[in-house]
């Protein structure tokens, strides 16, 4: 048993360091210097700074700063200081203790994931939904009308009056399958070769024309324009600026000192979080959407045929990618899709019979024939 | 008692010439363990214990750097971090926060956007330079050797005056200035810095790295930017051999190999564990940088006296308005 500890004492005044024998006594820490001097610290006025850690000298300091300190190299000084006095060394590290943290550090390290992990995948999305519907609509009108000036700009529009009558009916028909909505529905056709076609917030669903030259039928793009529909609806964009923003509010709860190489880790997983909260809006909007189809008697047919077009254009993308991407695979959405149809018993009539599709497809002034890209 | 005596002698008689090394003990697993319990507290208090954490990984860090012998100590709390943000928030935060929402109100076509958009800029504009005067004097106050605190005593004011000069004729010489500009706000930030009741001194000047600097403009398409790796390694080392303290200089052996080395092992090392590697990386760059460093020359450290300095400054007047004593890094 060591009773007797070698260190180095520091007055709080000047840097000059002084050698000490420190004596473990009943009442008091009792430092003998090496020019004779004899300090005495009641252990309950003793605060202990360092020394933690495997590895870090034992720190002392005692009274108000700048404080008095004592530096001890030895470790085994806090483990003899345990051993003779337990009672006055409890507010002190036990350097037995460290198995003990060791192990709560692992079980603090295993609750982190869990919490992470069940906030990226239950947490952040319930969040939206439950803030979603305090988000007024005017707002939503207010940003899907800066969106759609900047992606279809009134000179690119094609606003053929019967014909764009016509793409509005299939709206009207399959929004009548949803009750009261607070939202006015708008279209907008764009003389543009893009393949796609978007919803903005606040009831506008924008139409290119190069999707539009790639449906051979009304049913095709009433499976388009019901995906849209749902994703206006189901307030995708509003939820996903929230999500956004929670995700953001996470990683800043996470993470203390963000610098350099941390910065780049932090974004490349929100932008990971938002690529899965992008796949699961997409999913919901084209299960959604079919049920909106089934219900309108439209004949859920068209939308798959479309899916199939989207398939022939893009080609094969591997499997690993479909983690990093905002859409999920067309294969599995073509094949969720069938599996939602097979459970369905309802039957379907004919949409516009009285028209030609193709008529409808020129809609925009210089269409001369389907472009291919 | 003899022998004490001897050992004594020892850290006192140094003789003129001597070189000051310093060392960092600190190990990745142990700052692993220190940050994965801050991230835990950090996610069930929502984030509000992220400035305990930081107190508990900067204490760990002083206190595992060691210069001639002894260890530095952190004295900073995460109380005082915390309420260093609520002032900087209250004070920056909010006004930018409500000009930026102002901004969305106006739209981008009104003409009031463009006036918003200057006011913008001018308090971001001053933020930066009371950030970084405030952080450094919080930061040294809070550090200590030997018991002895550190102090900087330099003038937001002063600093805010050096900042925006600087950027001004940065702007105006298409950048040729930089290194004049850093080369002032690095005698502002050493020559105001005291340990104890002495200053430490900065005689560098911004000409002896400007030849360097248009070298590096020069190289930089054809080596993809990569020669600014050898830049900053040059600017370390030159701002280190002129910072001085008593009779004693430091010395920096960092390179531009050494550094490029030292980050493409941290790259990788971080891609290969998903990020969760990043304690060793903080750690790879402790050792590194300490390793290089030292000191030459004759130190009395001994004579050095504690000079406690206010701890926050909350006068009055703009200039006590702006020592706000935060820390936000």
């Amino acid at each position: 048993m060591q009773l007797q500890w070698f260190g180095y004492y520091l007055d709080g005044q000047s840097a000059n360091r002084r050698n000490a024998r420190i004596y473990l006594e009943a009442g008091d820490l009792r430092i003998d210097l090496a020019d004779g001097a004899i300090i005495s610290w009641p252990y309950g006025e003793i605060r202990q700074t360092q020394g933690a850690y495997a590895g870090e000298q034992v720190r002392l300091e005692h009274g108000s700063e700048p404080a008095e300190v004592l530096v001890i190299d030895d470790e085994r000084f806090l483990a003899s200081f345990h051993e003779i006095l337990p009672s006055r060394a409890a507010g002190f590290h036990n350097p037995a203790k460290r198995r003990q943290r060791f192990q709560l550090t692992i079980v603090a390290g295993g609750a982190s994931i869990a919490l992470l992990l069940a906030a990226y995948f239950w947490g952040i999305p319930t969040l939206a939904t439950i803030a979603a519907p305090w988000v007024p609509v005017s707002w939503e009108e207010k940003l899907g009308e800066s969106v759609v000036e900047q992606v279809a700009p009134a000179e690119q529009r094609c606003s053929d009056p019967q014909r764009l009558a016509q793409i509005e009916g299939l709206v009207k028909s399959m929004l009548a399958t949803q009750g009261e909505t607070k939202y006015q529905f708008k279209i907008h056709v764009v003389n543009q070769p893009m393949f796609n076609a978007l919803a903005a917030p606040g009831g506008h669903i924008v139409i290119f024309r190069g999707l539009l030259d790639r449906t051979e039928n009304a049913e095709e793009l009433a499976g388009v324009l019901a995906h849209e529909l749902q994703h206006i609806l189901k307030r995708h964009v509003t939820r996903s600026l929230l999500e956004y923003a929670s995700t953001s509010f996470l990683v800043a709860a996470v993470i203390g000192d963000v610098s350099g190489l941390v910065s780049f880790g932090v974004e490349a997983a929100q932008m990971l979080a938002q690529m899965r909260f992008s796949r699961q809006h997409e999913s919901e909007a084209d299960a959604a959407g079919l049920k909106m189809l089934l219900a309108a008697k439209i004949d859920p047919a068209g939308m798959i045929a479309f899916f199939e077009t989207v398939r022939k254009e893009e080609g094969h993308l591997p499997t690993a990618l479909s983690y990093v991407s905002s859409h999920p695979q067309t294969e599995l959405r073509i094949a969720r899709l069938k599996s939602l149809i097979a459970a369905s018993t309802a039957d379907s009539q004919k949409l516009l019979p009285d028209y030609s599709w193709e008529d409808i497809k020129k809609i925009c002034p210089v269409l001369a024939k389907p472009a291919k890209e | 008692m003899a022998a004490e005596v001897d050992i004594l002698a020892q850290h006192l008689d140094v003789p003129v010439g001597s070189t000051y090394p310093i060392h960092f003990h600190g190990r990745g697993g142990s700052l692993f363990g220190i940050q994965i319990v801050n991230l835990f507290l950090g996610l069930i208090t929502l984030g509000v214990y992220s400035f305990w954490g930081r107190v508990k990984v900067r204490s760990y860090m002083a206190s595992q750097t060691e210069f001639s012998g002894d260890r530095f100590a952190y004295h900073g709390t995460g109380r005082e971090l915390f309420i260093g943000w609520l002032k900087a928030l209250l004070l920056f935060g909010i006004p930018l926060f409500v000009l930026v929402i102002l901004q969305i109100i106006v739209g981008m076509e009104s003409e009031l956007f463009n006036l918003l958009q200057i006011l913008i800029y001018i308090v971001v504009g001053f933020f930066i330079p009371v950030a970084m005067v405030n952080a450094r004097r919080y930061r040294l106050s809070r550090m200590s050797w030997r018991g002895i605190r550190f102090s900087f005593r330099g003038g937001v004011r002063e600093f805010i005056a050096i900042y925006l000069k600087g950027w001004l004729l940065t702007a105006v010489s298409l950048g040729f200035y930089y290194p004049f500009w850093q080369n002032r706000r690095q005698m502002f930030m050493i020559s105001d810095s005291h340990f104890g009741n002495q200053k430490f001194a900065f005689d560098g000047r911004g000409r002896d790295l400007f030849l360097s600097f248009v070298l590096h403009v020069l190289l930089s398409l054809p080596t993809f930017f990569l020669c600014w790796i050898w830049y900053w390694a040059r600017v370390q080392r030159y701002y280190a051999e002129h910072t001085s303290f008593q009779a004693a200089r430091f010395r920096s052996t960092v390179s531009g190999g050494g550094v490029f080395a030292l980050w493409f092992g941290n790259a990788v090392l971080f891609l290969l564990t998903l990020g969760l590697g990043w304690s060793w990386i903080t750690v790879r760059n402790m050792r590194y940088y300490t390793s290089c460093l030292s000191m030459v020359g004759a130190l009395d450290v001994a004579g050095v006296m504690q000079e406690v300095q206010p701890a926050t400054a909350t006068g009055e007047g703009l200039s006590g308005f702006l020592d706000l004593d935060f820390d936000l890094g």
